[in-house]
C-alpha cells in the first residue's frame, strides 16, 4: 500500500471513529434528554384536574308543587334518560302520564358530607303536586329526595379535559382484559415496541387496501399521547419507538397500564376532552366503573380507536357495530363466555342526547372566582380537581337570563330610540335572584351578552338606586321616633308639598315626578305613590344619618353622605347591595350574608372549606313585617301596579326606581321565598328616558311568573306583636260603616289607631277593632 | 386471597361489640350523676352567688306574652358589646326563695320552684298536623332529622339538614334554634347568639322552646365568658320551665363552683 493511499485511510479512520464517537455522543445526550423527559412526566404531576362547579341539589318533597315539563328538564340536563320500560339501571326514568307516575333510577353522587348509592324512586303526582314518594326497593315512604346537583362547568387553565385518576385495583379486570384484547394482545410480552404487531398490522393493512390495523403497543400510545402530536411522520413514528422503550425499560407494566387507563383519550363533550376510562364510564354510561354490564365494558375498549365515530351520541348504529366486534374478540380469545356474549349482544344501547357543559352562568360563574381567588390559587383551582358546590339554581339562571335578553330586545322594539348606534352605547341590564332565607344567590345576570361584554354590572357597576333607596327612609321612621317624639304608623300624616331642606348652609329642594304634589297623604299612600317631597320631609323628620346607618345596617357597604338627597337615592351602589338590603326585609329583619360557594371539596373527598348561612337579626321582626306589608301596597296599589296586570297576583313587596335624570332604571320585589332586582339602563350612563315600571318592572314580572310558577303561594307572616285594623284611608282612623272605603292595615300593638273615622262619623265597622 | 382489612374486620367487630357491652354495664351500674357537666367548660373566672334576687311577679307564661314593644332602631341590633349594657337595663329576673340560702347551703341542684316543669315537646313531628302546608311539613321533617344529627353529634350533616329547613320555611324558629344549637357546637358561639336571636322573636308562644332558647343562650354567654350575663339567661329558662335540664344543671354547677371558690 502507497504511503499516500495509507494516510488517506488513516485520516478516513479517524473521521469516522469521531463521527462515530460524536454521534454517540449526541445519541447517548439526546436519550438522556428523553429519559428525563419521560422521568418528570411520569414521577412529577402528571396531570392538570381542572376543579368542578356545581349548582344547588334540588329538593323535592310530599305536596310540593312542581311543573312536570320543569322536572324533565332538570332530568335530562342530569343525564337521565327515559325508558319505555320500568328503570333498572342508574340514570334511567320513566313517566307514565296515564298514571302521574315518575320513576327514577337515581344516580350515585358523591355529596360532600355524605356518599349517596342511587336507588330507583317513585314520585306519584297528583296535579301539579307531589303525593307521594316511596323508595322502589322497599317501599317505603320518603317526605324528600334529592335530585344531584348540576355540573355547571369546570375551572380551566388553557385546554379543557376532563379527567379523573383510577387505580389499576379499581378497574374490572373484564375491562383491562377488553383493552388489551383490542389494542394490544402482546402488551405483558413485548419492550414497548412491537414488531410482530407492527408487521402483522402491515399485513392486515396491505390485504385491506387501507389503515384497519395500527401496529402501536399501548406504550406507543402512552407516550403520544403524553408528549407527542398526532402527525404521522416517520421522525415522530421513530420518537414514539425510542421512548416507549425508555417507559419499558423505567417502568413497570403495572405502572404503564395505569397511567394508560387514566390518559387515554374518550372523545368529546361539547369544547371539553373527555379523558380515562373514569370519566369515559360515567360521560357515555352516566355509571362508576364497578357497574359496568359486558357490553358496556365492550364498548369502551372499542371506543378507544375512534371515539368520535363510535360514539353512541352519534350514532347508537356504529357503537353497537364496534361493540360487536369486541364481543366477538373477547369470546374468540375465551375471555367471556358464550353465553355472557349471547346475553351482550342483546343489551340494547339507548340513544342519549349529549348534554352539552357550555357553562349557563358565565357572569356567576366569575363572581364566584373572585370569591374563591380570596382563598385559592388560579393554579389550585384549575389543577387540583376541587369540586365546588354552589347555591346556583340552574333553572332560575335560565329564567332570568331569558327574562332579561326577551325584557331589553322588548324594550328596544317599544321604545326605538333605545337602539343606539355602536357596541359601547347599547342598552343593558343586570339582575339578581337571592333566597332571602339563607342569602344563597340562586341565580345572576350580569349584562345583556357575556360574549361581546363580561362587565358584570350585578357586583361592579355602581349606579344611582333612585326611589327604590326610599323604604330605607320609611323603615327608619317605623324604627325611630321624628323630632318631636312623633312615631310614624302606615296611617300617618305627611305633608307632600314643595319645600326647601336647608342643611350645611346649603339649600335642596326635593321635585315630585311630573312636579305633582299631592298635599296631605298618609305614609303609606306617600310611599306607594313614590311621593320624593313627602319622603324628603320624613328622612329630614327622622334624621338622614339614621336613614343612613339603617342602610348600612341592612346590608349597603357602599359610602353613602349623609345628605338630604340621600333620601331619594343619590349615593351610588351595586344591584347586589340592593338584593342583600332588602333581602333583610324579606327575610323578617335578618340579615343574611351572601351566599355562592357551600362547599369545596379536595379530590380525596375531604371537605375543605364550608360557607354556612350566617344570620343577623337587624331589625325587628315585627318592623321587618310592617314594611313588607307596605311594600305590597306598591304592586296592588302604587307604582308597579302595572306586575298585577301583567298576571303576577301572589302576594309580594316591591319598589320602582328612577333616577332624576331617567339614566337608570330599578326595580326590586320579592315574595317571602325569592327575591330578584332588575337594572337597566346604559354602560356609559347616557340618559334611558323610562321609568323603573316602564324598564325594570315588565323583566321582574316576567322573571317572577315564570320562576314561581307551580310553587305554592306563600304570604308575609305576622310575627306576634302586629295588629291588624281596618282603617279608613283618608283619615287614617278606624273605619266606619259610612266610609266607602277601607285598607286592612298592619300596625305594632299598641300603635293601632282608637279613634272612629272623623271624616265618616257612624259606627265602627265589626272588624274595624284591633284583633 | 382474602385481604388484611376483610381479615380484620370481625375481629374488630368483636372488639367492639365487646367495648360496647362493658362500657354499657359500668354505666349501668354506676350511680347517676345529680347534674351532667354543662356542653362547654366555662370560660369565666369561678364566682361567689349572686345576691338573690325577688319572687317571680308574673305567671311563667308573662315572658310569652310580654306585650311587645316596637324596639327602637338601637336595640334592634344588639352586638356583644352591647348586651353587658342591655344587661344592666333588664329587670332583676326571678329566683325561688332558696336562692336566698347562703351559698354553702345552697343544694347542688338548683331549680326554682314556682313553675311547674313543661312537658317535653321537642319532637318536631307532632307538631305536623293533616292541615299543616306542606312547605312547614317538610321543613319540620328537615328539622327533626337535624335534630337527632345533631344529638349524635354529626354537626356537618346537621347543619345541611337545617339549612335546606329554613330555605323552605324561613319562619321555621325551630330550625333556627337547632342551627343556633350546631353552632354551639361547633363552638361559634356569636353565630348561635344570632340564631338564637332570630328563635326567640317567633317562639314567644311556646314556653318549652323559649325556654331552651333562653338556656343555650345561657351556654353561649358562658362559653363567652359573661357569666353573669349567663345566668341571668338560665334563670329565665327555669322562670319559664323549672324542668329545662340545660338551665338548672348549668345554675347548679355555676352555683357549686361559687360555692367552692368561697370555700
Amino acid at each position: 500500500m502507497k504511503k499516500s493511499n495509507l494516510r488517506i485511510f488513516s485520516i478516513s479512520l479517524i473521521v469516522l471513529l469521531l463521527i462515530t464517537s460524536s454521534g454517540i455522543l449526541l445519541g447517548s445526550w439526546y436519550l438522556k434528554n428523553l429519559e428525563v423527559t419521560v422521568k418528570a412526566k411520569f414521577d412529577g404531576q402528571t396531570w392538570r384536574f381542572p376543579s368542578k362547579i356545581y349548582s344547588d341539589s334540588y329538593l323535592l318533597y310530599v305536596g310540593m308543587h312542581l311543573r312536570l315539563e320543569d322536572i324533565l328538564e332538570k332530568l335530562r340536563r342530569l343525564g337521565y334518560h327515559e325508558t319505555k320500560t320500568a328503570p333498572n339501571g342508574k340514570g334511567e326514568y320513566r313517566y307514565q302520564r296515564s298514571s302521574g307516575l315518575l320513576d327514577i333510577y337515581l344516580h350515585d353522587f358523591n355529596y360532600p358530607t355524605e356518599p349517596f348509592k342511587g336507588i330507583p324512586v317513585r314520585i306519584k303526582l297528583q296535579g301539579t303536586a307531589i303525593d307521594k314518594v316511596e323508595n322502589g326497593i322497599t317501599g317505603q315512604e320518603m317526605f324528600s329526595l334529592e335530585l344531584e346537583p348540576e355540573l355547571v362547568t369546570g375551572l380551566y387553565e388553557n385546554v379543557w379535559q376532563e379527567r379523573r385518576l383510577v387505580v389499576l385495583a379499581d378497574v374490572p379486570p373484564l375491562l383491562i382484559k377488553a383493552i388489551l384484547a383490542i389494542e394490544d394482545e402482546r402488551f405483558d410480552r413485548h419492550m414497548g415496541v412491537d414488531p410482530v404487531g407492527l408487521l402483522r398490522a402491515i399485513w392486515v393493512n396491505l390485504r385491506a387496501g387501507a389503515v384497519v390495523q395500527g401496529g402501536s403497543t399501548l406504550t406507543q400510545q402512552l407516550v403520544k399521547n403524553f408528549f407527542l402530536d398526532s402527525e404521522r411522520t416517520l421522525s415522530r413514528k421513530m420518537k414514539e419507538a425510542v421512548m416507549a422503550l425508555i417507559v419499558e425499560r423505567q417502568y413497570s407494566k403495572k405502572e404503564i397500564l395505569e397511567n394508560y387507563l387514566n390518559e387515554i383519550y374518550f372523545g368529546q363533550k361539547g369544547s371539553q376532552g373527555i379523558h380515562g376510562i373514569w370519566e369515559a364510564s360515567q360521560f357515555y354510561f352516566s355509571k362508576p366503573l364497578s357497574e359496568l354490564s359486558v357490553g358496556e365494558i365492550a364498548l369502551t375498549a372499542g371506543l378507544i380507536r375512534g371515539p368520535n365515530n363510535y360514539s353512541p351520541y352519534r350514532s347508537v348504529e356504529a357503537a353497537t357495530r364496534r361493540r360487536n366486534v369486541v364481543l366477538a374478540k373477547l369470546r374468540d380469545d375465551k375471555i367471556i363466555s358464550r353465553r355472557q356474549y349471547d346475553t351482550a349482544l342483546r343489551e340494547a344501547l339507548p340513544h342519549r342526547d349529549l348534554v352539552k357543559v357550555t357553562n349557563d352562568a358565565p357572569f356567576y360563574v366569575d363572581f364566584l372566582r373572585r370569591e374563591l381567588a380570596e382563598n385559592y390559587s388560579n393554579d389550585k383551582l384549575t389543577a387540583e380537581g376541587l369540586r365546588i358546590f354552589t347555591s346556583l339554581d340552574l333553572q332560575l339562571q335560565k329564567i332570568a337570563e331569558r327574562s332579561l335578553f326577551d325584557g331589553l330586545k322588548r324594550l328596544e322594539a317599544t321604545y326605538p330610540a333605545l337602539r343606539r348606534r355602536g357596541e359601547e352605547d347599547s342598552l343593558e341590564g343586570a339582575m339578581i335572584v337571592i333566597r332571602p332565607q339563607t342569602g344563597e344567590i340562586k341565580a345572576m345576570v350580569g349584562g345583556r351578552n357575556y360574549q361581546k361584554s363580561q362587565f358584570n354590572r350585578v357586583f361592579q357597576a355602581k349606579r344611582q338606586p333612585g326611589s327604590i333607596f326610599k323604604p330605607f327612609v320609611y323603615l327608619a321612621a317605623l324604627m325611630n321616633e321624628g323630632s318631636n317624639g312623633k312615631k310614624y304608623t302606615a296611617v300617618s300624616k305627611v305633608d307632600d308639598s314643595p319645600f326647601i331642606w336647608n342643611y350645611d348652609g346649603k339649600e335642596w329642594k326635593p321635585g315630585n315626578y311630573n312636579d305633582e304634589f299631592y298635599g296631605t297623604v298618609t305614609f303609606r299612600r306617600a310611599l306607594e305613590k313614590s311621593l320624593n317631597s313627602a319622603t324628603a320631609r320624613i328622612a329630614q323628620d327622622v334624621g338622614i344619618r339614621r336613614v343612613r346607618d339603617l342602610a348600612h345596617r341592612l346590608g349597603i357597604q357602599s359610602s353613602l353622605p349623609a345628605v338630604p338627597s340621600l333620601a331619594l337615592g343619590s349615593a351610588e351602589v351595586t344591584p347586589l347591595e340592593v338584593a342583600v338590603a332588602f333581602s333583610t326585609l324579606a327575610n323578617n329583619g335578618v340579615r343574611t350574608r351572601p351566599l355562592t360557594v357551600k362547599q369545596v371539596v379536595d379530590h380525596n373527598a375531604r371537605v375543605v372549606e364550608k360557607r354556612d348561612v350566617r344570620v343577623e337579626k337587624v331589625v325587628p321582626a315585627q318592623t321587618a313585617y310592617l314594611i313588607n306589608h307596605l311594600l305590597k301596597g306598591v304592586l296592588d296599589r302604587g307604582t308597579a301596579e302595572s306586575a298585577r296586570r301583567a298576571g303576577f297576583t301572589r302576594p309580594a313587596a316591591g319598589k320602582t326606581g328612577t333616577t332624576n335624570d331617567y339614566k337608570d332604571a330599578w326595580f326590586v320585589g320579592y315574595t317571602p321565598d325569592l327575591l330578584a332586582v332588575v337594572w337597566v339602563g346604559f354602560d356609559n350612563q347616557s340618559k334611558l328616558g323610562l321609568s323603573g315600571s316602564q324598564a325594570a318592572l315588565p323583566i321582574w314580572t316576567d322573571f317572577m311568573k315564570r320562576a314561581t310558577a307551580g310553587t305554592p303561594v306563600t304570604d308575609f307572616v305576622p310575627p306576634p306583636g302586629v295588629r291588624f285594623v281596618e282603617v279608613d284611608p283618608l283619615s287614617g282612623q278606624l273605619a266606619t260603616l259610612n266610609c266607602s272605603s277601607f285598607v286592612r292595615e298592619a300596625f305594632a300593638e299598641g300603635e293601632e289607631p282608637t279613634v272612629t273615622c272623623a271624616l265618616h262619623l257612624g259606627e265602627p265597622l265589626p272588624n274595624s277593632r284591633p284583633e | 386471597m382474602i385481604s388484611t382489612k376483610q381479615r380484620k374486620t370481625p375481629v374488630r367487630l368483636l372488639q367492639r361489640v365487646a367495648a360496647v357491652i362493658i362500657v354499657l354495664a359500668v354505666y349501668g351500674c354506676a350511680p347517676q350523676p345529680l347534674y351532667r357537666r354543662p356542653l362547654t367548660p366555662a370560660t369565666a373566672k369561678p364566682r361567689s352567688l349572686p345576691a338573690p334576687k325577688p319572687a317571680p311577679s308574673s305567671p311563667p307564661s308573662s315572658a310569652a306574652s310580654e306585650s311587645p314593644r316596637r324596639p327602637l332602631l338601637e336595640e334592634a341590633n344588639i352586638r356583644e358589646q352591647d348586651l353587658k349594657t342591655q344587661e344592666k337595663a333588664t329587670p332583676p329576673i326571678t329566683t325561688s326563695k332558696e336562692t336566698s340560702l347562703p351559698p354553702s347551703v345552697i343544694p347542688e341542684t338548683f331549680i326554682p320552684s314556682t313553675p311547674p316543669p313543661l312537658a317535653d315537646d321537642s319532637s318536631l313531628l307532632a307538631k305536623i298536623a293533616p292541615g299543616t302546608p306542606p312547605q312547614r311539613a317538610a321543613s319540620l321533617r328537615l328539622s327533626e332529622e337535624g335534630r337527632m344529627l345533631l344529638g349524635s353529634g354529626d354537626y356537618a350533616k346537621a347543619l345541611n339538614r337545617l339549612e335546606r329547613a329554613i330555605a323552605i320555611d324561613s319562619t321555621n324558629a325551630y330550625g333556627h334554634f337547632l342551627l343556633a344549637k350546631a353552632q354551639y357546637g361547633l363552638k361559634r358561639y356569636k353565630e348561635s347568639l344570632n340564631f338564637l336571636e332570630v328563635a326567640e322573636s317567633r317562639l314567644r308562644g311556646e314556653p318549652f322552646w323559649l325556654a331552651e332558647v333562653y338556656a343555650l343562650r345561657g351556654e353561649n354567654l358562658r362559653a363567652l365568658g359573661m357569666a353573669d350575663r349567663a345566668e341571668d339567661s338560665y334563670t329565665k329558662a327555669l322562670s319559664i320551665n323549672s324542668g329545662n335540664r340545660t338551665a338548672s344543671e348549668a345554675l347548679s354547677r355555676m352555683q357549686s363552683d361559687g360555692s367552692a371558690t368561697q370555700r
